[in-house]
């Protein structure tokens, strides 16, 4: 059985595609039926699959005119698969207007010959559902199948009258440079025919590739038509395929296509320009010239404060080089200024991480009666110094922290009653900051949240 | 005007075959690619190519074979395929166009349009569309529409069911 499980929510035992275009037979059909007649979820689907599939179904085609397709014909088709030197051996329906596109509900169903039977099993499973109960009726009568709705589109060529067979026999008519309506027949006496070439005409072909011209086999040198198709001036579609585009190859006046020279050379110029500008920033990264400014500049800043130019001499540094860091704290640009004054509290941890990848939040936990006076400050691009007022911040452990934002957290520098934390930042950011209150489990609390600027 | 006389050539049987298949399904191909890339002004071009690429693959077929049917539309899908394929600027520009004399006439327009049912398609991805399109809209049966698609037959119930309910979907949150 043939079964469907893109839908966890309902039962997706049945697939209504199978059911619908009757791909069930045998014990799956029964299977199928006696499943339809119990789960109501599956007949809902399959009710629904019906309408999607009636809708596009009936969904209006575009009339195309006999004086289009003759056009379209002597376009796509080559001369050697032509009869009758690119005439129609047929009679076309003239071009009727397109049917007015009636309301989906007023029109019937479209007509397939494997899906004319769903309605049946369709029926016949309601009619076996609501057996019992006579006076209900399905709420979704089924329509029942109709003719079809656009038969001079689906209509395959036993629609099409063909021309009597006298005019087969006639010897072929001879044609001049054709005009946008077939040429009226001229009978010869001969079987040669006579073919007008005009060797003066001019061929406006610029926008048609061509490929070259195959090997013409022996039984198609005769065949060659002379007669060059008219290709309409273009304007309405653009598309970039090989074979798409060799229209009326055969035709060996049309062959001369302009050279396509200028586009060439182009090419090979932004070629050669962008292999040139890979070769330069080769050289410009194995010379050291090409460094990006912000490692630049945390190299001037790390020379400029000493402090910690890198994570081995950070692990290594002692309080006595805070002094360095409290200084340029203290004349750095102050971020926010928070917390309620309370002193004697302690700094006693920091927890990194957050759930959302565009900021790294810093969360300064807290013990005391309340918030001390917070000062956060960026004494430069990379770094971010938090100072705690009248509170110890030496016992926060800060190994571990780092994320995109933060290169690291330095150990608390005690500067007296104040304490400071100094976050070394890995790229320039955003600094925002709140707090909160003990609550519940937690302590009171400093949060500060580095954005990507 | 210079005048040369060629013999005439036979009257093939493949040349009324492929007059045939050619008046009887450029109006089918035209539609469904009008839908499939939804534009009515492109798939005339489209459609005249496609033609033309199963009619120069004939040369390599036995000589009674005509246009295929799942050939033209499996042209028809990959040249649509490629027209909506986002244009790369170093990639060869070529404007190819087909102007049919009385092709789209406003009724043609009229029926095209961008119904509620047109834009659910658009909204599907290509694969989808085509596979819906061919079998609810061409009426394909399962075997062209598995050589149209190169899909298994057998697998093809399961992608009819996603891409149906995938359309069912969009329909139903766009309709109001």
């Amino acid at each position: 059985m043939t079964t469907s499980s893109f839908d966890r929510n309902r039962c997706t035992r049945i697939s209504p595609s199978a059911v619908l275009d009757d791909r069930l037979d045998g014990k799956d059909l029964e299977w199928a039926r006696d499943h339809l007649r119990r789960c109501e979820a599956c007949r809902e689907r399959v009710e629904d699959f019906r309408e999607m599939l009636l809708r596009v179904g009936r969904l209006p085609s575009a009339v195309v005119g006999s004086a289009a397709m003759d056009q379209a014909f002597a376009l796509s088709i080559p001369d050697r698969l032509r009869s009758q030197g690119g005439t129609r051996s047929f009679e076309v329906a003239p071009a009727t207007p397109a049917p007015s596109v009636p309301a989906p509900y007023d029109l019937p169903p479209a007509v397939r010959p494997e899906v004319s039977s769903i309605p049946d099993l369709l029926t016949e499973l309601e009619r076996e559902i609501f057996r019992d109960e006579p006076l209900q009726d399905h709420p979704m009568p089924l329509s029942p199948v109709p003719e079809p709705l656009y038969p001079a589109l689906t209509d395959r060529p036993e629609a099409i009258e063909p021309v009597e067979a006298a005019d087969q026999a006639e010897p072929p008519k001879a044609t001049g440079p054709e005009p946008a309506e077939p040429a009226a027949p001229e009978t010869l006496s001969g079987p040669l025919r006579e073919v007008h070439v005009d060797s003066h005409r001019q061929v406006d072909f610029t926008d048609w590739d061509r490929e070259p011209e195959p090997e013409p086999a022996p039984a198609l040198a005769l065949e060659a038509s002379p007669a060059p198709i008219p290709v309409p001036t273009t304007s309405n579609a653009v598309f970039d395929q090989e074979s798409a585009l060799r229209i009326d190859d055969e035709s060996e006046v049309a062959v001369a296509a302009p050279p396509r020279k200028p586009d060439t050379a182009m090419r090979i110029a932004v070629g050669l320009g962008a292999a040139a500008c890979v070769l330069l920033a080769a050289v410009l990264y194995e010379g050291g010239l090409l460094k990006t400014s912000n490692k630049v500049s945390s190299t001037a800043a790390t020379v400029a404060h000493s402090v910690h130019p890198s994570t081995t001499a950070r692990a290594s540094v002692s309080p006595s080089a805070s002094p360095a860091a409290s200084v340029s704290a203290s004349t750095a640009p102050v971020l926010y200024t928070l917390g309620n004054g309370v002193t004697g509290g302690t700094m006693f941890r920091i927890r990194p991480g957050t759930a959302v990848a565009g900021y790294t939040r810093l969360v300064f936990d807290m013990h005391g009666g309340g918030l001390p006076t917070m000062i956060i400050t960026r004494p430069d691009d990379l770094h971010v110094v938090v100072t705690f007022k009248d509170t110890n911040v030496t016992g926060a452990p800060v190994n571990g922290i780092s994320s995109y934002h933060v290169t690291a957290v330095e150990p608390g520098v005690q500067q007296g009653p104040d304490g400071s934390i100094t976050v070394d930042l890995a790229r320039p950011v955003r600094v925002t900051a709140f707090t909160l209150a003990a609550t519940g489990g937690y302590a009171w609390r400093l949060v500060v949240d580095l954005h990507t600027s | 005007m210079d005048q040369v006389h060629v013999e005439a050539p036979a009257f093939s049987a493949r040349a009324a075959s492929v007059e045939r298949e050619f008046y009887s399904d450029f109006p089918l191909v035209l539609n469904y690619v009008a839908r499939l890339i939804d534009d009515i002004d492109g798939a005339a071009a489209i459609t005249c190519a496609a033609f033309r690429q199963v009619a120069d693959g004939l040369r390599q077929r036995p000589s009674e074979q005509g246009l295929r049917r799942a050939d033209v539309f499996r042209a028809a899908t990959e040249l649509s395929r490629s027209v909506l394929r986002p244009r790369r600027w170093f990639r060869r520009q070529r404007a190819a166009q087909v102007n049919l004399d009385d092709f789209p006439q406003p009724e043609a327009r009229r029926a095209l349009r961008r119904d509620t049912v047109q834009r659910a398609l658009t909204a599907l991805p290509f694969d989808a569309r085509a596979m819906i399109l061919l079998r609810d809209f061409v009426k394909l049966s399962y075997d062209e529409l598995a050589d149209v698609v190169d899909v298994a037959p057998r697998k093809l119930v399961h992608g009819l069911d996603r891409s149906r309910a995938e359309l069912g979907e969009i329909y139903d949150y766009i309709k109001f």
